[in-house]
């Protein structure tokens, strides 16, 4: 369970990014989290990792104070998080295996991991994740040959190397053709769904949201302005959280 | 911009700026809030009116002379500038603005005015002594690689002086070619026939005038010439001249005459050209020595058997000493980037000040040019290619240092963020994140380091005493200008080489094609790593034996670090505890200003001189068209071959032209400079786009119109880009061109070194630093400005 308390987050330049922020999500939830583009999505979700450090507030993870964390604390609650990346994050260069088992690193010793060693056991978890998410013939070509959706597939499986309990996904399909966001967030419902992983998830469109989501909250201008079923935002809702000049889209 | 004046005019009196910036240039357009602008007006000023004065007054430039007092005309251009600025502080004022060309132009004028007259600029002594340079370039022309046997077909005649009834003793045996003499005897001054027959057809030689006893002979001369005979096609030669006043040398004594002997000499090459000697010293020679003891053990060879040895020549060591010092400064280099990478220093406690730290040390180390340093380390190691090879890696481990950091601090910041998400420490996210990312550029950025360490390679032995900078050195000094013409050769073909190896390599590593798609069995399977592909073995034994020769060839000796000379700690810090007395800093001053002219003109000049050639050398202009392609490749050669020899190379050829100093120093600069510049120039020529052209062609214009609109938009911003960016260049160059006689603050600093005085030596590098750091900081933030 992830609780999340008075979380505010001030840039060193003046930027008011989180503005007292609480709610909780209970374990086994797809939470979606909406809101325009500067809203606060993405530093909440960063918070909730410690990649961007609250200015205030606390943040528990399975009763566990995360904004209190040690450096090693916080290596092991890490491990725990699984975190996707709009823009993938995966070193372009490397192949696609390698950049899988960086997902790994929360687990292996500093000088194991500088050799480059990683175990058998790692190696084959990596296949078969990788064998999961449909790209095991392509363990070994270069990150930057694969699509846009190939990559955030191999950001998905780098994640689960964590062998996670919550995913943290921030705008996963943004990058990416609307047909290939139908399939990746598939990927993350089937996680939710039949390996019970808790899915916090930020996203742009509505439709996404009701046809995934469990739940939502909404983030205006860094305060939460909703909390509710997806299906509650009706367009009154919809014009506090979006502005007066929005107008419903859908894709697909 | 418009918004602001129009909303200053009714804020502000517009009467108000232009009295303000009269009587503090620049305060009437801050006042106006134009703030770039006004101050740069004010720093133009204060630092024109302190150039004047301290060059009137101390370099006496420019200086006018009435009864009542002495001042520098250049006060008057001064003035002009500042009543520019108040008409244009009262044109702003209107909310219009003021010709920008003239504020331009006038401290323009006045530095190009001063930067004559302190560089000493005198392009009549090109011409006045042209004569007597075409010596050198005749030797440029044949440098001293090859010879060829001479073979000798002599005959002589003996001849008593003076004639006398006295009897000689009896003449020595004959040998040789049949040769006559019309006269048996004769006194100084006699004429005098030869006859000769039996010589090679059609060839020339001279005539000997020889003692009796053979120890002392002289060529016989006939006004002021050489006497030269020449044989016809049988062979024959008839030849007339006088007893020349040679033959008085044992006296014109009557009764004791002498017998001595005239004798022809034809010599002539003959068979094919073979290595010289200096070739062997340049190059390398085989020497025969006697086996070593290990061969004679497994019976490969006989006991006293000799087995030929390589020899290597100086161009060896020079190449070692670059390749050396690369593999020194990468190693170094790239561990000590990440405590210079902003980015990485974050994450650490206490990073910023490592960071800031690093970076410091960083630029001081990378302003000193390597031949500084050498003459400081040699206080330390002692002469010798060790010395010039710590002085070469020092340098460049800054230098490449500072590129690996800024390249950390570039990298995409995505995968780290990852890393760190999934748990992983600093050192796993460096790793996994930061250095799969950053090796391309390394390698590059190392390439790129290669070329400049092999240039820098050929001068460091004018200090250090070893490689080719030390030939030239002691060619020059002996006049041997086919010695140092050789050595030029040599050293254009071996960067040339490296500087194309080099580029070939950079090009395929950041933007190569990948290796064509494995198949799809290969992909099943993790690939080998490089290291045990047969290629990767093959570059690893060869890297392996190029890294043990040039280990060998740099005469590596690291007990002499340990061994430094006793006065070690006294001069360190005679170095550390600059001199701050105001002479001392006059002469800096000095210097300085004619280091940072003299790199302006030579910038100047070799960028107007590369202009035209670099249309000539751009392949959209020459290259394609068959009939001139020759004009491409030539003019391609031309800059290839200039720029890949150092300008301090060139210094001995214009201090032989024009003599010692800054203008000797400023010419041998522009040569370099065209070099470099007009390739960048002519890539900058390659690189138009055609859109542009195309668009302004179909709207109508003229040839004429479509360089204007079309061209020259393209290409003038990256040629003042470059231009600036070579008076960089030059400004590093400038500050050791004074030890080959061209002027400036390198001069200075060897008086100062030579004189023990470390503590002024000290001020000296000290002044180097900040005039570096500055033009460094300053012409990174133009260039900026004008992409």
């Amino acid at each position: 369970m992830l609780r999340v308390e008075n979380l505010t987050k001030v840039y060193p330049n003046g930027t008011v990014a989180l503005k007292d922020v609480t709610f909780q999500v209970e374990d086994g939830e797809f939470l979606a989290v909406i809101g325009l583009s500067g809203s606060g999505k993405s530093t909440l979700l960063r918070c909730i990792n410690r990649l961007i450090e609250p200015t205030s507030g606390k943040i528990f993870w399975d009763g566990i104070d995360v904004t209190a964390a040690s450096p090693n604390e916080m290596r092991k609650i890490r491990r725990q998080m699984g975190f996707i990346f709009q823009q993938f994050n995966l070193v372009k260069r490397s192949n696609v295996i390698t950049n899988v088992l960086t997902g790994r690193l929360g687990y292996v010793g500093s000088a194991q991991s500088l050799a480059n060693l990683f175990s058998k056991h790692d190696h084959d978890l990596a296949l078969k994740n990788l064998e999961r998410l449909g790209l095991k013939e392509k363990a070994y070509v270069r990150a930057d040959s694969l699509s846009g959706g190939q990559q955030q597939r191999v950001g998905i499986a780098r994640a689960l190397m964590q062998e996670p309990k919550l995913i943290l996904a921030d705008e996963p399909v943004a990058s990416l053709d609307p047909v290939l966001s139908h399939s990746i967030l598939k990927y993350l419902e089937q996680l939710n769904k039949e390996d019970g992983l808790t899915v916090l998830c930020s996203l742009h469109f509505l439709d996404l949201v009701h046809r995934y989501a469990t739940r939502a909250i909404a983030l205006k201008d860094g305060k939460l302005v909703f909390e509710g079923l997806p299906e509650a935002i009706d367009d009154a809702e919809f014009k506090a959280i979006y502005g007066q000049d929005a107008q419903r889209v859908s894709i697909i | 911009m418009s918004a602001q004046t129009s909303n200053s005019r009714t804020t502000k009196n517009p009467l108000l700026a232009p009295l303000f910036s009269l009587i503090v240039p620049g305060a009437g357009q801050l006042y106006l809030g134009a703030r770039e602008a006004g101050s740069a007006i004010l720093v133009a000023t204060v630092v024109l009116a302190l150039l004047i004065q301290f060059t009137s007054e101390v370099l006496r430039i420019a200086v006018i002379e009435t009864a009542f007092f002495k001042t520098s005309w250049l006060w008057f251009l001064l003035a002009l500038f500042w009543l520019w600025n108040v008409f244009d502080a009262y044109r702003r004022a209107r909310g219009l603005s003021a010709s920008r060309v003239f504020g331009f132009a006038v401290p323009i004028l006045i530095i190009y005015i001063l930067a004559w007259q302190v560089t000493g600029v005198d392009f009549t002594r090109l011409v006045t002594r042209f004569d007597d340079v075409k010596y050198i370039f005749n030797a440029l022309l044949h440098p001293d690689f090859f010879t060829r046997d001479t073979e000798q077909q002599s005959g002589w005649v003996t001849i008593q002086v003076p004639c006398s009834p006295t009897v000689p003793p009896p003449p020595p045996e004959y040998s040789g070619f049949p040769v006559r003499i019309d006269r048996a005897c004769g006194t100084v001054g006699d004429p005098l026939t030869m006859t000769g027959e039996g010589f090679l057809p059609t060839t020339s030689g001279n005539v000997y005038w020889l003692e009796y006893d053979g120890t002392n002979e002289a060529q016989v001369r006939m006004n002021d010439a050489p006497v030269v005979i020449t044989t016809d096609a049988n062979g024959q030669f008839t030849s007339q001249f006088n007893i020349p006043s040679f033959a008085a040398r044992d006296g014109l004594d009557p009764d004791n005459p002498v017998v001595q002997a005239v004798e022809a000499r034809f010599v002539q090459e003959v068979g094919p050209p073979k290595p010289s000697e200096n070739f062997h010293i340049l190059i390398g020679s085989i020497a025969q020595e006697p086996a070593p003891a290990w061969m004679v053990n497994l019976g490969l060879v006989a006991p006293d058997a000799t087995v030929p040895r390589i020899v290597p020549g100086g161009i060896w060591v020079t190449i070692a000493l670059g390749l050396m010092a690369t593999f020194i400064s990468v190693a170094v280099a790239a561990p000590l980037s990440f405590l210079g990478a902003r980015n990485i220093m974050a994450r650490v406690r206490g990073g910023t000040v490592i960071y800031y730290v690093t970076r410091a040390i960083f630029n001081f180390v990378r302003s000193v040019d390597t031949l500084i340093w050498a003459i400081i380390l040699v206080t330390w190691t002692g002469l010798g290619a060790f010395t010039g090879l710590l002085a070469l890696s020092i340098h460049s481990i800054a230098a490449v240092a500072k590129l690996y950091s800024e390249e950390v601090e570039h990298i995409d910041e995505g995968p780290v963020e990852a890393t760190t998400a999934a748990g992983g420490t600093t050192l796993q996210s460096v790793r996994f994140a930061v250095i799969p990312q950053i090796i391309p550029s390394f390698l590059a950025y190392s390439l790129l380091r290669w070329d400049i360490n092999m240039r820098s390679a050929t001068i460091v032995g004018f200090v250090s005493a070893a490689g080719i900078g030390f030939y030239i050195f002691e060619a020059i000094r002996k006049g041997g200008y086919q010695e140092y013409a050789a050595a030029l050769w040599a050293i254009a073909i071996v960067v040339m080489i490296v500087d194309f190896v080099s580029s070939i390599w950079r090009e395929r590593i950041l933007h190569g094609e990948r290796r064509a798609a494995a198949t799809p069995q290969d992909l099943q399977a993790p690939p080998k790593p490089f290291y045990k592909t047969r290629r990767g073995i093959l570059y690893t034994v060869i890297f392996i034996i190029v890294f043990i020769i040039s280990w060998n060839l740099s005469e590596i000796n690291l007990e002499k670090l340990l061994e430094p000379a006793p006065t070690l700690g006294s001069v360190i810090y005679d170095y550390i505890t600059i001199d701050t007395s105001v002479e001392v800093w006059r002469a800096i001053l000095r210097q300085i200003l004619v280091t940072i002219f003299q790199a302006l003109l030579a910038t100047t000049l070799g960028a107007i001189v590369a202009i035209p050639f670099a249309f000539l050398a751009a392949k959209n202009i020459t290259g394609r068209a068959r009939g001139t392609a020759w004009i491409y490749y030539a003019a391609r050669f031309v800059l290839n071959f200039l720029r890949s020899i150092e300008a301090f190379l060139y210094v001995a050829i214009f201090v032989f032209w024009v003599g010692v100093g800054a203008f000797a120093g400023m010419l041998a600069l522009a040569v370099t400079t065209f070099g470099l510049i007009g390739k960048l120039f002519s890539e900058a020529v390659e690189n138009i786009e055609e859109g542009p052209v195309e668009a302004v062609t179909a709207t109508g214009a003229n040839r004429l119109q479509t360089i204007a609109f079309a061209v020259l938009p393209q290409i003038v911003p990256p040629f003042i880009s470059y231009s600036i960016y070579q008076w960089d260049i030059n400004i590093r160059m400038a500050t050791i061109i004074g030890f080959a006689g061209g002027g400036g603050i390198g001069l200075l600093f060897q008086n100062y070194v030579g004189q023990l005085q470390y503590h002024k030596a000290g001020a000296v590098i000290l002044a180097i630093v900040v005039v570096v750091t500055i033009m460094d900081l300053a012409s990174a933030k133009i260039r900026h400005r004008l992409v």
